[in-house]
């Protein structure tokens, strides 16, 4: 399998969403609206539900599974009101004690005009800051698309994993190839210089785990796929919940913080500190 | 626009002792022939208004007292940690810039300005567009991370394109490792001012650049989240004139002013005295 078979079947239409996981996790899931300022951004869910016998703050960008809802949650690719939604219900769970899963699954921040005229890199900008100041475990998957600071908005957390056949990057392969190129047909080899692939970042320290996906990938077997998910969410979350707030913060910060300390032991990668 | 309290006004502008910088012949703003000394006398501000790009050893000069600047962690470089080789090996795309004698897309440390210590950071557009890079993040975050301990007020010179491409995901982590230090400076409530220059866009707009106590655009300067290169090929969109100015991010609430770089060391000076002596560390770092 090449890189952009893995693109592809991260992006594949048939590919859980994260509503599809969340309603298997939880099946009492509550949706929770809106960002208290201006609107509800549909392209990121939340809401509460009880998972292993905790309330569980889930959050997800939702991409649409037919024309007319792919439009409606503008395919997953948040606005400025998304962030402000995440971190509103970030500090409700804050607030409550729950922990909070957060599953990533985006091409990237709404690329537009209006996106532009709400100030999205503001909202992104204080997405990351805030998320190191929500003193509640935080486990984050990128279960898809894992697309440059729209998904990073939703990926500060305690652990992070991701699924197989998901990918994680720096920007979408095609904005790659239009940054380094200015030709965005030159995708397929920008996503393999990119490194996007899930061993790949599992390789530069960047995510704790790869999770396997059921056989013939995670759309062949939706229940498979929102199983091996939920075990290993469990997994990174229960260590978590030993910890107290203030050890979670020092902590988080550590992981981002350091998260280029791979890269350093090797002394020929990454900066060398005099 | 910046209001000049009239103590700071007699702040002098680094102006004629600037090291010179390659310029075209003509202003791409008015088309006029440029006085190339007249034009560095004032900052390399054209009489039109517009304002030249500028590199990190023309921006340090700007921003410090003549002498003042002492550099940190300049030593530490960037490396090829994805075997990257189109259109060109990174390690030799860094290495050509190194001898140039630019020295990766943040420097940084600490000066004075008007006598006031504080601490500066600033982009290199002319390194990989300033892109912000391992070596750039970690730069940024251990300024902040002392700042927020030693109370110094941390000045920012933003030009940047976002995130480095050829650093993969690990540059794309620079912005949660800065924006965590950036956090810890604001919690020591440490002063934060915010330069921004043209152009200030991705990974950079979208992690400390807008994030400061007072974001200062400069007239003219493009800032936001994506380019419009990338807006009109997603959404087909015709853009505004003016879309994404520094007049349009003042109007859409996302900077305290626009300032003229002639005016920027005496209100940095003004705004430094505003903000009073540096604080001390306050126990609440991180």
């Amino acid at each position: 399998m090449n890189v952009w078979d893995v693109v592809e079947l991260a992006r594949h239409p048939e590919r859980p969403y994260s509503l599809d996981y969340i309603k298997r996790l939880a099946p009492d899931f509550v949706e929770l609206h809106g960002d208290r300022l201006t609107a509800d951004d549909p392209a990121l869910v939340g809401g509460i539900g009880r998972w292993h016998g905790r309330t569980t703050m889930f959050l997800g960008h939702q991409k649409g599974r037919s024309l007319k809802e792919r439009v409606e949650r503008n395919w997953g690719m948040m606005h400025p009101e998304g962030y402000r939604k995440a971190i509103r219900l970030a500090h409700h769970a804050a607030k409550f004690g729950f922990p909070i899963v957060s599953l990533i699954d985006t091409p990237g921040a709404y690329p537009g005009a209006g996106a532009e005229e709400r100030g999205i890199a503001s909202a992104i900008a204080s997405a990351i800051m805030e998320w190191f100041q929500i003193p509640v475990p935080i486990v984050a998957a990128v279960i898809g698309e894992g697309g440059s600071g729209g998904a990073l908005g939703m990926g500060v957390a305690d652990r992070v994993i991701m699924l197989e056949f998901s990918i994680y990057s720096v920007a979408s392969p095609e904005a790659a190839a239009s940054i380094v190129w200015r030709d965005n047909s030159r995708k397929v080899e920008a996503a393999e210089q990119l490194q996007i692939t899930s061993r790949e970042i599992l390789a530069m320290g960047v995510v704790e785990e790869v999770v396997r996906e059921p056989e013939g990938s995670a759309r062949a077997d939706h229940d498979a796929a929102a199983a091996a998910l939920d075990a290993a969410l469990q997994r990174h979350m229960q260590p978590l919940f030993e910890l107290s707030g203030e050890e979670l913060l020092r902590r988080r910060y550590e992981r981002f913080r350091y998260i280029d300390s791979l890269i350093k032991a090797e002394p020929q990668f990454g900066p060398k500190i005099d | 626009m910046a209001v000049i309290d009239r103590q700071s006004a007699g702040v002098p502008i680094a102006g004629g002792k600037l090291p010179e910088i390659l310029l075209p012949t003509n202003c791409p703003g008015c088309g006029v022939g440029l006085d190339r000394e007249g034009l560095r006398a004032q900052n390399y501000v054209c009489d039109c208004g517009h304002h030249f790009r500028l590199g990190a050893d023309v921006w340090i000069p700007i921003i410090a007292d003549e002498g003042s600047f002492q550099e940190r962690w300049s030593g530490i470089r960037s490396h090829d940690l994805l075997t990257w080789t189109v259109p060109k090996r990174y390690e030799e795309v860094v290495d050509e810039l190194l001898s140039e004698g630019l020295n990766e897309s943040v420097r940084t440390g600490t000066c004075t300005l008007n006598g006031k210590p504080i601490w500066l950071a600033a982009f290199d557009f002319g390194f990989v567009g300033g892109t912000l890079s391992i070596v750039a993040g970690e730069r940024l975050a251990r300024g902040m991370e002392q700042a927020a301990s030693s109370g110094l007020p941390y000045v920012l010179v933003c030009a940047s394109g976002g995130a480095r491409m050829q650093e993969g995901v690990l540059a794309l982590m620079q912005m949660a490792k800065v924006n965590a230090a950036l956090g810890a400076l604001h919690r020591a409530r440490v002063p934060y001012f915010s330069v921004l220059t043209d152009p200030t866009f991705g990974g950079t707009a979208a992690s400390l650049a807008l994030l400061a106590d007072i974001n200062i655009a400069e007239p003219g300067a493009a800032i936001g989240f994506t380019g419009p290169r990338v807006i009109k090929q997603a959404t087909y969109a015709d853009l505004p004139p003016g879309f994404q100015s520094a007049d349009f991010q003042l109007s859409h609430g996302q900077v305290d002013m626009v300032a003229p770089r002639t005016e920027l060391r005496p209100l940095l000076a003004h705004l430094l005295e505003l903000y009073g002596a540096p604080k001390r560390d306050q126990d609440r770092t991180c």
